[in-house]
């Protein structure tokens, strides 16, 4: 007990450095864009309508100080840090004066039920059928599957969740394809708001699974191969014990560690496939919020939310690498 | 050699369609030096032709084949996805081989700076990235910066399996045996960790083209060059879908598909062949 | 496997069963014979609680604050207007000047209510004024410290503003033209510390809707009709139609499309030629603004090549001159609107009621006009462009396109300079360029080169013109290239970071001749040298001293005054000897209209009273003509 409780509290030590470096670059790196918050402000308000040239020197003093953008990089660095202490962030630029954190806050439930969902989905049938695949070698149906699974994986998600759209939306028009939830019903825990959010999530979460799928049937697959030629496993078979128990207690036992570290790492990818199915589907998540912070040089926004995504996979990764010693008795701790 | 490749060939039906399937691709490859249009023009043929003989995959609405275009963008899209993926696959073999094996100090200090990339937001950093550099951004300090960005996960997985592979017999038989970490890392190890560094592979061209995908829909790229992901960012400019002109979508998805599956086909069968043990269970011994 | 099958049963009897509740109960509670649903371009609001629309990068504008929920005293309209293009909307006559632009007098309306019952007086007027020159990071607050001394209500229907310089066109600030200042509520907002804090929410409107409710997330937002709409200024045309307009976020351009197939979007604000030509083929409930080609709505906005005259290659005319000739329209015509272009060949847009004040009376002069490269005579202008496009369409859309020639000019525009490439070469070789093997030289012996600037996909149709520009030149020996900026086009061109950009600086009013909206702001006062921001509009940084001239003698004149028209056509023919920037077409916006459930929207032929364009403050005018289309 005390080498793991040794292991812990280093690892516990690589969660803090890891999670400082992480924000520290983030920091730098949306400070250093040339792309100027007050500069997009200002072209927003004077784009469509009348405008008048001498007004718009008056405007952009106004604005830099009421964004706080005066200050050197040193003085805005020591804000953010001591703002972040109390979870703030400040407020975002784009939508001023509104705190990044409500943003974060209204945004998050969506983008977390969508991914968590879409996420456990693939996950376990993925590495169920990969298990099966790479057991049951010579099964036809089994290795259909496995060149569906793998022909999926290479499509785009803008236009795997455009097909999905105009097959469930258009053609065959049995669910809805936009927002989060019907319109004009208030979000509370009542039943037609639960029940509108499953119905607008079906048609996101299956154009995220079906892209997702793929690696988790191939990832497990090639595991199992691997496994299957162990000796304990030829043991097994010729001991005579039960192929399905060989299956799952032997065989998808050991290959579900490095799948698991898999599955916590892929977390860390919360964005990229979010982004373009959000959009498709006008799913109000954090991708939609990120892709205008970024647009608009809202870099208050892109920071509060790179950091709460740094913070959540590194808890991931330090909870799953505490799990680790635990199922895989092979790995020693030191 | 080539013995070896024809009975494989012959007696592998894995092996043989993913063959065939790559033939496919890379005869598309060397077929787009041969285009008879400028890759960048547009409107040099009329738009909006389905597939017939005269273009056997139609035209799109910008005038251009969509077979010629295709051509030019599967190689493009390639040679991309190749360099990312060789780049970051050295790194991440490297990184998680000496980290796993190595353990202690090392181990540490490594999965830290590990740990510190996996957990920064890939698309954020591309894009703002993409701002501070935008008049010299090129596709090939995008594939550095991909590169760079891409090893961690793979790294992770690699030591995993270099860890439970530590504290094997035939590991500590070798150190006994007087051999150097090098040594037991390159002849012992990679050969286990191969199968895993092939399908990681595979998964990583398919990362590359998807994120280089993503970034061109949005119009990150450079637009004029055709890849898979810009002829599908000028599909979605021109609603293609919707406006029936199934078959510019179709086209670069169906060669990429086809692209994923053969390398696949082929990783799948080559290691089989090599370790013999499966190679044993394939002959039901 | 036994459970695979179950499972799939339970799912697609599930599915089955859901159809009919997805189709029909698109809104929780509203019949859908009752609700306008129109497309919000901003799309998602990020700031979605925030409604306060004085302060700068707020919420929202177009989620229908600004058209159904605000009022201000003039509105011009870019087409024919319900009774005129100019209506005095809070205010009940025209502004009155004192003789010489340093007064303003404004006459109010009686019996308009806010919607919580507060009549409306002048001193909202004034409040709105003062406030927002007490706080300059309010949207119209820097305007009004720039003009305004002091403002007073000698009574409770007049306003008088005393100016700080003359302005002969200060009510501008106040007549809509897509948006302008909009009117406070002085009894809401006086109560509040920092009137830039505070988030108006609900917004107590006065124009003829409120909010009903609305979506935490941004992506919709339902108003619903006022039962006292009669105390609005919209009353004088009749009742409101739709008890509710719905303003949404709909996605990507196909999506839009798909929603409109499926009854569930009824006004789409802009999306690609190619939905335009698929719903024009497979719904016959929707209609574009023109009945057949190009469907589209032409803007009063002119989408050009905007040159950077500060960069040392474009501030020789002849240069300018070279590249335009280099330009085949049809072409570009055909790549960016698959020639359901409006093009313009001078630098006023052909919309609205353009053509009769600027366009006719110069077609001849136009034919006329001449360039001399030293080594030869040659006059441009070709008047049938515009018909050699129509005429190029009707093989494959036949008789969607028009056949007469005043219809055809209408649609399509007039003519264009016709590309001569021995011209443009005797030009640039007269500016000192220089032809080796392929390519072309600068004079200082470094290749001449061109990155053109583009929105990317946020504005499709001048990106794709933007890449075939960049083609046509480089067929000529020019290594030019167009570049994709999505996210930072506007600040990068304001800053003057940019050769050549598809943009447009040439915005007019479209019902009203006065051109005072975009060309007092290319006065020389204004210009800014190089690497310093350029306030809008004068992208092109183009200075020269009898344009200042023709500016300052509009500034003389009052708004309507006829000599105007003269003045603005002096501007033109300046324009097109000097070409600045070259003038392309008008910005074609593909707004369709889908009447399963509402009948009455604006069109070219049959009733042109407003631009269709839901994001236009304007279009609250469209309410009161929408009348239900299927029957209670």
């Amino acid at each position: 007990m005390r080498t793991y409780a040794r292991y812990f509290l280093r690892r516990l030590g690589q969660f803090v450095f890891v999670v400082f470096v992480g924000i520290n670059i983030v920091f730098f790196v949306t400070h250093a864009t040339p792309v100027d918050p007050v500069e997009q402000a200002i072209s927003s308000a004077t784009q469509f309508g009348h405008s008048d040239p001498r007004a718009v020197e008056i405007m952009r003093k106004a604005l830099r100080e009421l964004y706080g953008l005066d200050g050197t990089i040193a003085q805005q660095y020591v804000r953010f840090w001591t703002r972040l202490a109390t979870g703030d962030f400040g407020p975002s630029l784009s939508a001023f004066p509104t705190p990044v954190s409500v943003l974060i806050r209204q945004s998050l439930p969506w983008t977390v039920g969508l991914l968590f969902t879409s996420t456990l989905i693939a996950w376990g049938v993925g590495n169920s059928l990969g298990g099966l695949a790479g057991y049951y070698r010579k099964n036809r149906l089994l290795k259909a599957v496995g060149i569906a699974a793998t022909g999926l994986q290479p499509i785009p998600s803008y236009i795997m969740s455009l097909v999905v759209l105009i097959l469930f939306g258009y053609i065959w028009p049995i669910l809805p394809i936009s927002g989060g939830f019907q319109m004009n019903v208030s979000p509370d825990l009542s039943i037609p708001f639960v029940s509108s959010v499953i119905m607008h999530s079906i048609l996101p979460v299956l154009s995220l699974v079906l892209i997702t799928i793929g690696a988790w049937f191939v990832g497990m697959r090639s595991l199992v191969s691997n496994i299957v030629t162990e000796d304990y496993v030829v043991y097994a078979e010729l001991a005579g014990v039960n192929r399905r128990r060989i299956l799952t207690s032997y065989i998808m036992r050991n290959a579900l560690t490095p799948q698991l570290t898999g599955l916590a790492l892929s977390l860390g990818a919360i964005f990229n496939g979010a982004i373009i199915t959000e959009f498709v589907f006008g799913y109000p998540g954090l991708g939609t919020l990120l892709v205008r912070g970024v647009n608009s040089g809202d870099y208050s926004l892109v920071l509060g939310i790179a950091s709460i995504s740094i913070v959540a996979v590194a808890t991931a990764v330090f909870a799953i690498d505490l799990l680790y010693p635990l199922l895989d008795p092979r790995v020693k701790v030191e | 050699m080539l013995r070896v490749f024809r009975d494989l060939f012959r007696y592998n039906r894995e092996f043989a369609a993913g063959t065939i399937l790559v033939l496919i691709v890379l005869s598309l490859v060397v077929a787009s030096f041969f285009s008879p249009y400028p890759p960048q023009d547009s409107y040099v043929v009329p738009p909006d032709v389905p597939p017939c003989w005269a273009y056997p995959l139609g035209t799109n609405s910008r005038g251009q084949d969509v077979f010629w275009q295709l051509t030019v963008a599967i190689r493009n899209s390639l040679l991309f996805g190749i360099a990312v993926a060789f780049l970051s696959r050295i790194i991440s073999l490297v990184i998680g081989l000496v980290s796993g094996y190595t353990g202690g100090l090392v181990d540490r200090v490594l999965m830290s700076i590990n740990d510190t990339f996996v957990v920064i937001p890939l698309f954020p950093i591309l894009t703002l990235f993409y701002f501070m550099m935008h008049d010299h951004m090129s596709w090939t300090l995008l594939a550095l910066a991909m590169a760079s960005l891409g090893w961690p996960y793979d790294a992770r997985l690699i030591r995993s399996v270099a860890l439970s592979l530590r504290n094997r017999e035939f590991t500590a038989q070798s150190v006994f045996s007087g051999m150097s970490t090098r040594q037991i890392l390159l002849e012992e190890h990679l050969p286990y960790v191969l199968p895993i560094v092939f399908s990681t592979t595979m998964n990583n061209i398919n990362w590359s083209i998807g994120l280089e995908v993503t970034l061109s829909v949005i119009g990150f790229t450079n637009i004029e060059t055709p890849t898979i992901g810009t002829m599908i960012y000028w599909a979605n400019q021109h609603t293609a879908m919707v406006a029936g002109i199934w078959w510019w979508v179709v086209a670069p998805v169906a060669t990429v598909i086809m692209t994923f599956i053969g390398l696949f086909l082929l990783s799948v069968s080559v290691n089989e062949f090599i370790d013999p043990r499966s190679r044993l269970a394939r002959m039901g011994v | 496997m036994r459970t695979l099958k179950m499972l799939g049963f339970v799912l697609s009897s599930l599915l089955l069963g859901e159809h009919a509740i997805a189709q029909a109960d698109f809104l929780a509670g509203i019949p859908r014979n009752e609700v306008l649903i129109a497309e919000n371009p901003e799309g998602r609001i990020t700031n979605s609680t925030w409604f306060n629309i004085w302060v700068v990068n707020h919420g929202s504008n177009s989620n229908g604050l600004q058209q159904l929920g605000l009022d201000t005293l003039w509105y011009i309209d870019a087409d024919a207007g319900i009774d005129g293009v100019w209506d005095n909307s809070l205010a009940s006559e025209k502004p009155t000047y004192n003789t010489d632009f340093t007064e303003m007098t404004v006459k109010l309306r009686d019996g308009i209510f806010w919607s919580d019952g507060v009549e409306f007086t002048a001193d909202d007027v004034v409040y709105t004024v003062e406030t927002q020159m007490k706080n300059p990071s309010m949207v119209w607050g820097p305007a009004f410290q720039a003009s305004v001394d002091t403002v007073t209500a000698p009574d409770k229907q007049t306003v008088l503003f005393k100016l700080k310089r003359p302005n002969s066109r200060f009510h501008a600030i106040f007549t809509v033209r897509w948006n302008a200042a909009w009117i406070m509520p002085k009894h809401i907002f006086e109560k509040q510390p920092d009137p830039t804090k505070f988030n108006f929410n609900p917004p107590v409107t006065l124009g003829p809707y409120t909010l009903k409710s609305f979506d935490p997330n941004g992506e919709w937002y339902i108003w619903q009709r006022r039962d006292d709409w009669k105390r609005t200024t919209l009353a004088r045309f009749g009742e409101p139609g739709p008890k509710y307009v719905a303003y949404i976020d709909p996605g990507p351009p196909d999506k839009r499309v798909i929603m409109q197939l499926n009854h569930e979007l009824d006004i789409i604000h802009d999306t690609t030629p190619e939905g335009m030509f698929t719903l024009a083929k497979q719904s016959p409930s929707s209609h574009g603004w023109f009945k057949g080609f190009p469907y589209a709505h032409p803007d009063p906005t002119l989408p050009s090549v905007i040159l950077n005259n500060e960069v040392e290659m474009f501030k020789n005319r002849d240069v300018r001159w070279a590249l335009a000739l280099l330009i085949d329209m049809k072409a570009v015509s055909l790549a960016s609107y698959r020639g359901a272009a409006t093009i313009s060949a001078i630098g006023v847009p052909p919309t609205g009621l353009y053509p009769k004040y600027y366009f006719d009376p110069l077609e001849d002069w136009l034919k006329n006009f001449e360039i001399d490269t030293g080594k030869s005579k040659y006059k441009p202008y070709d008047p049938t462009v515009a018909q050699q496009i129509a005429d190029s369409l009707r093989p494959s859309m036949g008789d969607r396109i028009p056949k007469d020639p005043k219809e055809i000019a209408t649609a399509f525009g007039r003519g264009w300079w016709k590309p001569n490439p021995q011209v443009a070469t005797e030009l640039l070789e007269r500016a000192g360029f220089k032809k080796e093997g392929n390519r072309w030289m600068k004079p200082d012996g470094t290749p001449f080169s061109i990155t053109l600037l583009v929105e990317g996909d946020q504005r499709p149709v001048m990106t794709r013109a933007g890449t075939m520009i960049a083609q046509q030149w480089r067929q000529f020996g020019i290594d030019a290239k167009a570049q994709a900026y999505p996210s930072d086009f506007f600040p990068r061109v304001a800053s003057g970071d940019f050769e050549a950009a598809m943009a447009w600086s040439v915005e007019t009013w479209g019902g009203h001749p006065d051109l005072s909206f975009f060309l007092d702001s290319w006065h020389s006062e204004f210009l800014k040298p190089a690497g310093e921001r350029q306030p809008p509009r004068n992208w092109q940084r183009y200075s020269n001293p009898e344009l200042d001239k023709i500016i300052e003698q509009i500034r003389a004149i009052g708004f309507d005054d006829p000599k105007g028209v003269e003045l603005g056509q002096e501007y033109i023919k300046l324009a097109v000897k000097e070409m600045p920037m070259i003038p392309l077409m008008s910005y074609n916006v593909f707004t369709v209209m889908d009447t399963t459930y509402w009948t009455g929207f604006p069109s070219a032929e049959t009733d042109p009273y407003t631009d269709p364009v839901p994001n236009w403050a304007n279009t609250k005018y469209m309410m009161v003509k929408l009348k239900p289309a299927q029957p209670k």
